[in-house]
């Protein structure tokens, strides 16, 4: 199953390097968005923190493998890691086919709340991807 | 950029100097092969399923997890390394990463064909020349910076390879053996005489500066030295080979790209020795001859008799 790289569902924030939040009182679950997973490309292994780790926003947090390529896991908040998706360590194609559902990666306590004011609004974010969609569209012309 | 031509070098240098590049948050491309063989395993590999630890201790092998990705390769003198460090907010590297191995593996690909052989790019990362694979690469972000690695193979021992990975069986032992020497090749497959280091080198970095602009000749310096050093220990600590890796159900090996061995489980415990290529199935019990197609080598031929061994129910 392909998800729409253009799909930013509403009620969730978003970060310029492609995770989402679901921000509830002082937690927060992530994920890899949409246009996220599309970048990457089929993830065939996630390497998430451990309960009870603390993790920063955008510090290298873990890391995911795509074909011929590890990338890292840069969460955008701050907090301790309070549940992680064991699914995704034994099979990681539903950060793929479903990344706002099944596919998100872990909960975190957030440490500073006020972090989520710099993160992007469903349209800010949908704008943000256009951008790289025509860069991404430059770069395979120039390639 | 700067340039490392390096030569022949400690095996754990091959893989620490570029590590350490991009840890210092230096670009640069390094050219090199070790003096002694290794063992390196991916960022994702597990160890316990992937290695046959005792093979490797008897033979004196020793092992490296590296920060990029792929699987367990065993590298020796046979390899020519070319290494690349970019700071990732370099704008010739496009958003999707994978693209850029298009760009990075011409050098290789041209100094291949000069010498000869008709390599061409796989998409995404592969070097092949009439289908085989004669180039290993693989990717990653280290640090703020990202690497991409690849290695030209002049010669590779196929028997040593398929010894030192755990195998469910001397079945599928024989079938990995076949299969790589069905689906890769070397330079020595197609000339009498491989080309020297000093022949690739130049021929790779020739390649380099016309894809990237001018390389500035330097050797190690004090910093990378001790970065290296340093990331020796990290690297070859035995808890850092041990993390928990990529399990899988069954044992499954890639081959190249688009091609797996893989041990299938059935009803009656017994197994099956399954080639995966191009989405397609084949039971290797009931293709014996698989492997053995007019494309391969007289040598390879010889060895596909395995197969046979296999059909024959040992």
């Amino acid at each position: 199953m392909q998800v729409d790289k253009r799909f930013v569902p509403e009620g969730l924030l978003y970060a310029r390097n492609d995770y989402w939040v679901k921000a509830t009182a002082d937690e927060a679950v992530i994920g890899l968005t949409a246009y996220g997973q599309d970048v990457t490309g089929d993830i065939l292994y996630l390497e998430l923190p451990p309960v009870g780790d603390s993790v920063s926003r955008g510090e290298d947090s873990g890391s995911i493998e795509s074909g011929k390529w590890v990338g890292r896991l840069l969460p955008p908040v701050t907090g301790t890691v309070l549940e992680r998706n064991s699914v995704l360590e034994e099979d990681p194609s539903g950060a793929n086919q479903d990344p706002y559902g099944v596919g998100w990666l872990i909960r975190v306590r957030l440490a500073d709340p006020s972090e989520l004011e710099v993160l992007l609004s469903p349209a800010a974010y949908r704008e943000w991807i256009e951008e790289q969609i025509r860069r991404e569209q430059e770069e395979e012309g120039a390639l | 950029m700067d340039l490392y031509d390096l030569a022949g070098i400690d095996w754990w240098s091959t893989q620490c100097y570029y590590h350490a590049l991009a840890y210092l948050g230096r670009e640069g491309l390094i050219i090199c092969y070790p003096t002694s063989p290794y063992v390196c395993l991916g960022l994702h590999d597990d160890l316990e399923q992937e290695i046959d630890r005792s093979y490797c201790e008897a033979r004196g092998l020793p092992l490296l997890r590296r920060e990029t990705g792929g699987g367990v390769v065993y590298l020796d003198c046979n390899q020519i390394f070319f290494q690349l460090v970019l700071r990732r907010d370099n704008p010739v590297l496009p958003l999707k990463r994978q693209r850029f191995y298009k760009h990075f593996l011409q050098p290789a690909i041209r100094a291949c064909q000069l010498f000869g052989l008709p390599a061409e790019l796989r998409e995404p990362a592969d070097i092949v020349a009439c289908g085989r694979k004669c180039s290993g690469n693989a990717a990653g972000d280290i640090g703020e910076c990202v690497a991409y690695v690849g290695n030209i193979l002049l010669d590779f021992d196929f028997d040593l390879m398929s010894s030192l990975l755990w195998v469910p069986g001397p079945g599928f032992k024989e079938c990995l053996r076949v299969a790589m020497r069905r689906y890769l090749t070397t330079l020595a497959d197609w000339l009498p005489v491989p080309p020297s280091y000093l022949q690739l080198s130049t021929a790779l970095a020739a390649g380099f500066a016309g894809e990237f602009g001018p390389l500035n000749r330097r050797l190690p310096d004090e910093e990378l030295e001790a970065e290296a050093g340093r990331l020796k220990q990290r690297l070859t600590d035995r808890s850092w080979l041990s993390l928990p890796g990529h399990k899988t159900k069954e044992r499954r090996i890639k081959i190249a790209e688009g091609v797996y061995l893989v041990e299938s489980g059935c009803a009656r415990g017994e197994s099956r020795i399954l080639l995966l290529r191009d989405g397609m199935t084949t039971d290797l019990a009931d293709c014996p001859d698989l492997l053995s197609d007019r494309n391969i080598s007289p040598d390879t031929q010889h060895r596909a008799s395995a197969l046979e061994y296999i059909a024959d129910g040992a």
